[in-house]
């Protein structure tokens, strides 16, 4: 479960998010939607801790918060089974858990999850980026959170890996009974994994209701955004 | 009052002062960021939260990779002195002392100054510009999320590193730097290694190694911690690294030059 209640972030003078609320239930998607710039990524880096905020409320379920990053970040140095177990590795509580034996099996059974198989010991340059992603799911999954976040998740990949990365949300979702939410810019990834759309522009909620509502009878920024039209509410921002 | 305003921000004088003001600022916040650095690291090397594994790599880069470089330089230097000085001091009879010279030097200046210069050039830098890629590329972010503290993980293990890996590379280049001042001395000016050698303890003591010992820990921790810090903060993308990585060898440079003259007044004034 997510809520966010009257969430509101500047950044110095400029306000990037201005009173946005929302709620995510346990087993639910949130797809976040908006131009670039909107402050759809401030929300995920302030829910998971990496912002702080000026005012306003986040709650989240108890539990571990994942994110996948929109380039994977996947660490460089390390190959595949140490950037999975990184956590399990680095954390003491979850390191006194775990035999080495147990850490193959999760390594395994995350990289069999997100259908990937016999890269271990591959360095993340050694793959393509839709592998990279993949990877970054089995490492953010590893500790079982009951919250991820996903920035951007298709962004840069071709149509069918990016299909196969919203087939990876909706199992995980299916698996992991976690909230998510999605920040991307693709009616395919909002039609195939969300529950539920937000959309943002200029730091306010322009749009609330689900991906069928979006695209049947939503309003005339929903209608822009479908149409990729240039003549609607939305400006860019440099306008 | 618009109209002194306008005229005041047009004048030399408000442009110089507005640049000094910047780079006072950019000093300000650089030295109170490798002081926040300092203790968040101390604080876990205090608690003995330390990946040994990673100290063991990290001691690898500083030591065993930096060592065929520091020993070039630190024995080039030494060379270079001893052929500068050795056939002159042999002429006005001051042969007997060629050795010592050139050990003092070695040991209380041109070993430690090049050994740092040299590890800044390799080492320094290339742990900054990983860090700050790291930063760019969001894995530090990364990091964050999956509960890791970024300075236990980045920080600690290489300030470890760096501290304990200085001494050794010191000895050994100063030892070579030592040997290549017998060998310039030698064909320089036809005194035997004999001559050479004998006189190296004639000026040279214990003390002044300590205190070599004692400049190179401190050397390897403020090399680490600034060029760790230097890359923590990195900001932008490519241009962001480079900015990182040119920092965190100037400040390097100047620190050390700094902690330098302080050892030269604390212990030989």
């Amino acid at each position: 479960m997510i809520k966010v209640k009257n969430l509101i972030k500047k950044f110095g003078k400029r306000t990037v998010l201005n009173d946005i609320s929302f709620d995510v239930n346990d087993g639910e998607t949130l797809a976040i939607v908006g131009f670039s710039g909107s402050g759809k990524s401030t929300i995920l880096k302030i829910i998971c801790g990496l912002l702080d905020f000026n005012s306003g409320s986040i709650e989240t379920s108890d539990g571990e918060i994942a994110m996948v990053f929109q380039y994977s970040a996947l660490f460089d140095s390390l190959n595949v089974f140490d950037n999975i177990i990184f956590a399990l590795q680095e954390r003491k509580e979850l390191r006194k858990k775990y035999s080495k034996k147990d850490f193959k099996n999760i390594v395994e059974e995350k990289l069999k999850l997100v259908g990937l198989t016999g890269i271990e010991n591959k360095f993340p340059s050694e793959l393509s980026g839709g592998m990279q992603k993949r990877v970054s799911f089995a490492r953010a999954i590893v500790t079982n959170p009951k919250t991820i976040l996903y920035d951007e998740p298709t962004a840069g990949l071709d149509p069918i890996s990016s299909t196969l990365i919203e087939d990876y949300i909706v199992r995980l979702k299916e698996e992991t009974h976690s909230s998510s939410i999605v920040v991307t810019h693709q009616m395919s990834t909002i039609m195939r994994t969300a529950d539920k759309v937000l959309m943002i522009y200029n730091g306010k909620c322009v749009f609330k209701g689900t991906p069928k509502e979006m695209y049947e009878n939503g309003n005339e920024y929903t209608k822009q955004f479908i149409t990729a039209s240039l003549d609607g509410p939305m400006k860019m921002l440099t306008e | 009052m618009e109209l002194v305003k306008e005229y005041i921000k047009k004048s030399t004088t408000y442009k110089i002062l507005k640049i000094f003001s910047r780079l006072l600022d950019d000093f300000l916040s650089t030295v109170g960021s490798i002081t926040i650095q300092l203790f968040s690291s101390l604080k876990f090397i205090i608690k003995g939260q330390i990946d040994w594994k990673e100290v063991v790599k990290q001691s690898n880069r500083f030591g065993v990779s930096s060592l065929p470089i520091t020993i070039s330089i630190v024995s080039m230097t030494s060379i270079i002195v001893a052929m500068q000085v050795a056939g002159e001091m042999v002429k006005q009879g001051g042969g007997n002392y060629v050795g010592m010279l050139v050990a003092l030097l070695t040991i209380r200046e041109t070993g430690i100054i090049m050994s740092g210069f040299a590890i800044i050039s390799m080492i320094g830098s290339s742990l900054a510009s990983e860090i700050a890629t790291m930063r760019v590329t969001e894995q530090i972010d990364a990091i964050r999320v999956l509960n890791v503290d970024p300075i236990r993980y980045l920080f600690v293990p290489r300030i470890i590193a760096g501290t304990l890996m200085m001494p050794p590379v010191l000895i050994v280049s100063s030892a070579f730097g030592i040997l290549g001042g017998a060998v310039a001395s030698t064909i320089v000016s036809e005194l035997s290694y004999k001559a050479y050698f004998s006189s190296v303890w004639s000026g040279l003591y214990i003390y002044d190694i300590k205190v070599a010992i004692a400049k190179a820990f401190v050397y390897g921790f403020t090399i680490a911690l600034i060029s760790c810090t230097c890359g923590y903060f990195a900001k932008g993308g490519a241009k962001g690294v480079g900015q990182a990585t040119t920092k965190a060898v100037v400040w390097s440079f100047v620190t050390i030059v700094i902690w330098d003259l302080i050892f030269s007044i604390a212990f030989f004034f």
